[in-house]
């Protein structure tokens, strides 16, 4: 039986991979700080993957828990408002749970040779269009984005294919904590429709997975016209939070 | 009311990882005219030998990015400077490594030296650089869209680089925010990086020569710059 790792599987994006997975016969390992419901295949791990002395306990134990066919770091936290009136102690939890934390887990275990598949690393739409309201949360994911290109080919040469996912906004309880006021959560891709888009193109092997069409659209301006995207970000979400939420 | 005459206040001017490298030649470019605060890791003695007469220091290893925020903060205190013209977080470290190999000890360094180092700091200065009506510059790196030879350090610069132009948009009409990507620069972190670029070293920009492209795109004022290749190649030579 083929074994796969989620981080944050206990909700929202990662909750919808893990059921995926298990629905085509998957054995799961999800690790997450919060934890769920008892399902048969399904290991849980309580991990507060924000805290750098438990990753370094959850590394060692997932070094002699492989192999796994598949492994997809997903677990993420925000932080939205103005940039100063956040503490520091947030960004902190923000940065390790976001960045750190995949990057040395996923390194532990390309090292340990306990990686017997495919790899993804789920960071965002805001690597394309930029995310003023939530300049560390940007920050976090692009650091993630640029590590799973750069360890693309050397991951490679181990027989471990790296996919990069930037979804956009998701219905799902962690997006409409951080929205603005009133947005429209009929408008959010259902996690389990980005959760089968990103499974398969990690399986198929490819560079980069941005679930939806509109998405797509979004990431293709932001690229363009990198400057004019972020001013619109501003007004559809900076200029409309009503406070700060992490 | 007195004399109304006074000599224009020196600009006041703080620049991390000022000991070495580009960090070091921008103290030197702005020793002369402003007031300059240099921060480093190295102890106070060691930094004293290779600043430029005039220049405080402050001791921060970025390594300890919360530690390191309020030692430049009691420099700034000591200093008496309730406002900053500009800020240069230019402090940065990484490894030429394998990334599997790359341990969780150095992936930590790298994210904190380069990332959350400037994170903690620019919420830090917030207060004085608005006072100051002032400025803050990021130094990014040309590796931000990814270097398969130097994984974190690369994804650290990317960070960089979203984090400054959401704060650009964010304090824009307050304080301006600039993220500059400088190209390869002779400034000795290959070989620290363990890193032997061989004859290429010869292509790179001389330090002297990025603080100037540096110097020019803070003038122009740009959020997003970078000094590439061609850029240095074209303009940096000599003169202007």
């Amino acid at each position: 039986m083929k074994t796969a790792l989620v981080t944050g599987g206990s909700a929202g994006l990662g909750r919808a991979m893990v059921g995926r997975l298990l629905a085509d016969g998957w054995r799961v390992v999800s690790v997450d700080r919060a934890e769920g419901a008892a399902m048969p295949f399904l290991e849980r791990v309580t991990c507060d993957l924000a805290d750098r002395s438990a990753v370094d306990a959850l590394a060692a134990r997932l070094a002699a828990t492989g192999p796994f066919q598949l492994a997809v770091f997903n677990a993420g936290v925000s932080a939205t408002g103005r940039f100063e009136a956040i503490p520091i102690e947030a960004y902190r939890r923000l940065m390790t749970a976001n960045a750190e934390t995949p990057m040395l887990l996923s390194a532990g275990l390309v090292r340990a040779g306990q990686m017997a598949g495919p790899m993804c690393f789920v960071s965002s739409l805001s690597h394309f269009t930029g995310y003023p309201g939530a300049a560390v949360y940007a920050a976090s994911k692009d650091a993630l984005a640029v590590y799973a290109r750069s360890v693309r080919k050397p991951f490679a040469r181990r027989g471990v294919s790296v996919t990069l996912a930037c979804p956009g906004p998701l219905r799902t309880e962690h997006a409409a904590r951080h929205a603005p006021p009133g947005a429209d959560a009929d408008r959010r891709m259902p996690p389990e429709v980005a959760a089968r888009l990103i499974l398969d193109a990690t399986f198929a092997g490819r560079r980069l997975v941005v679930p939806g069409r509109t998405n797509r659209l979004a990431a293709l301006a932001g690229r363009l016209l990198p400057g004019t995207m972020m001013r619109q970000m501003r007004r559809l979400i900076l200029d409309r939070l009503e406070g700060e939420v992490w | 009311m007195g004399d109304m005459r006074q000599t224009p206040r020196q600009k006041r001017i703080l620049i991390t990882g000022a000991t070495s490298g580009i960090g070091l030649a921008l103290a030197f470019r702005h020793a002369p005219d402003a007031a300059v605060l240099a921060a480093g890791r190295r102890p106070a003695e060691e930094a004293r030998d290779v600043l430029p007469h005039g220049v405080a220091y402050v001791q921060a290893d970025q390594h300890e990015p919360e530690q390191a925020a309020a030692a430049v903060l009691t420099a700034l205190d000591a200093l008496g400077w309730d406002s900053l013209d500009l800020a240069i977080l230019n402090a940065g470290t990484g490894h030429a490594v394998d990334p599997a190999a790359e341990t969780p000890q150095m992936l930590r360094g790298v994210l904190d030296v380069n990332l959350f180092g400037a994170i903690v700091l620019s919420q830090t200065l917030r207060p004085r650089l608005e006072a100051g009506q002032g400025r803050l510059v990021l130094i990014g790196s040309t590796a931000r869209k990814g270097a398969a030879g130097f994984a974190s350090y690369a994804a650290a610069k990317a960070g960089l680089h979203g984090f400054g132009r959401a704060l650009a948009e964010e304090w824009r009409g307050r304080i301006a925010v600039q993220v500059i990507h400088p190209g390869p620069t002779d400034t000795g972190m290959h070989a620290r990086a363990g890193h032997d670029p061989g004859r290429v070293v010869r292509l790179f920009a001389r330090t002297g020569t990025m603080a100037r492209l540096i110097e020019r795109a803070i003038a122009r004022g740009r959020t997003v710059e970078t000094l590439s290749f061609a850029r240095f190649l074209g303009r940096g030579g000599s003169g202007r």
